[in-house]
């Protein structure tokens, strides 16, 4: 049951990496690479999830993954790797927490309460911190794997082999 | 390099290169790999470059090899909101300067033509940008019902949004009219209970609109040591999500008074 879950959870967000997809206008050819890689995405953060790593470093793992396999699907398909990564990424924002911490701040403007005004505080800055560490390890786990290769990778593209043939 | 004659003009050369950095910057391409493109069909054409990489300005200075001529120029970059097929033509086009020894005019035309391709037919993009929506309504929980109301809620929230773009409203707002209008259907949703979550639907009803390019180009950035376009784009997205929060407290205060 949990692992169907996981699963139709990943589908949709597949589609919501389609739609973000046909929102940038990208390529035609590319558009079910996307739907992959936001399925596979979201099948490592849910998993990662089930097993408690917590929705930050689940985040995290889910947004590394698509790092390294869009730099192979940019070799595959001929686009550039931002290309695949960042409508994949994108199903992984986390918009409910953005949206719990400004209802939160637009409540702490109008309650008198000490305790409620306690207890609305730590719900807001709770959200607040989740949303951004999310944000974080999303942008650092998509840029993570185009950094890491980009030395080997510069070394043994076709940029410098070309080069040595024409000097 | 020594097969390439140069006898292409400077000038032409350096437009060009102005050119597609600016389409480059524009369409939602890094500051590295904006500069890392220019320097590779600079390479191809024979000339050096140096470069000078803002959000909304690009300068470049060219410097021929054997003579002491050099060639400077700046130009404006107009946003003109994220298209990934310009970045990957370009891409491209790039490689094919390096290996296949194209001229400017050869360039001149590939660029024309990124610029003439079409983008998805409206009617494309409303319905799966629409699905998009009711996938973040059941990725957050919501049920058969709310993805109705999120799909209905994006769907016009788009809609506004392209209008408000095409009367060239400022881009802030236009995220601020598509935020209200997306939120408000949203929300009349829940007024009247529809469905048993009626608050995912609510908060998944925007999402469309968040800012992802410009936060993701900023880490990117940011780590590349560009810190300067970096901290721009955080701020251009903290702008964008700050447009959002204000269109949702607007309908919300419309609907819960």
């Amino acid at each position: 049951m949990i692992l169907l879950d996981i699963i139709s959870k990943s589908f949709w967000a597949g589609i919501a990496a389609i739609g973000f997809a046909i929102l940038f206008n990208v390529p035609r050819r590319v558009i079910f690479s996307i739907w992959t890689l936001g399925a596979l995405g979201g099948l490592i953060k849910f998993t990662a999830m089930q097993f408690e790593f917590g929705i930050v470093f689940a985040s995290f793992l889910g947004a590394t993954a698509i790092g390294v396999i869009s730099i192979k699907m940019a070799h595959m398909r001929n686009s550039p790797p931002l290309v695949f990564s960042i409508p994949s990424v994108i199903p992984m924002v986390p918009g409910f927490f953005a949206y719990k911490m400004m209802l939160g701040l637009i409540a702490l403007a109008s309650i008198e309460n000490t305790d409620a005004y306690l207890q609305t505080l730590i719900e807001t800055v709770n959200n607040g911190a989740k949303m951004l560490f999310i944000l974080i390890s999303l942008g650092i786990g998509v840029a993570l794997p185009m950094l890491l290769t980009r030395k080997e990778s510069i070394k043994k593209s076709q940029f410098n082999k070309k080069k040595k043939i024409a000097v | 390099m020594k097969t390439k004659t140069l006898k292409e003009d400077a000038q032409s050369a350096g437009n060009i290169l102005l050119e597609t950095g600016a389409m480059l910057m524009s369409s939602g391409a890094s500051t590295h790999r904006t500069r890392l493109t220019l320097e590779r069909i600079a390479h191809g054409l024979g000339y050096g470059i140096e470069l000078l990489i803002t959000q909304r300005a690009l300068m470049l200075t060219i410097i021929e090899k054997d003579q002491q001529h050099f060639f400077s120029r700046l130009k404006r970059i107009s946003p003109h909101g994220v298209n990934f097929r310009i970045v990957s033509g370009i891409s491209h086009l790039s490689w094919n300067v390096l290996e296949e020894n194209w001229t400017i005019a050869q360039i001149a035309d590939e660029l024309k033509r990124l610029k003439s391709l079409p983008h998805y037919p409206r009617l494309v993009v409303l319905g799966l940008v629409g699905l998009a929506g009711a996938a973040f309504c059941r990725l957050f929980g919501g049920g058969y019902t709310e993805m109705a109301v999120a799909f209905v809620a994006t769907v016009a929230g788009l809609f506004i949004r392209q209008e408000a773009m095409r009367v060239k409203f400022n881009p802030y707002l236009c995220v601020f009219f598509a935020a209200f209008t997306a939120s408000l259907i949203a929300g009349l949703a829940e007024h009247f209970h529809f469905g048993t979550e009626p608050d995912k639907a609510f908060a998944t009803s925007v999402l469309f609109l968040v800012p992802g390019v410009p936060l993701i180009n900023s880490v990117t950035d940011l780590m590349d040591g560009n810190i300067q376009n970096g901290m721009v784009r955080a701020m251009n997205g903290l702008m964008i999500a700050f447009s959002i929060a204000m269109g949702l407290y607007a309908a919300k205060m419309i609907l819960f008074f």
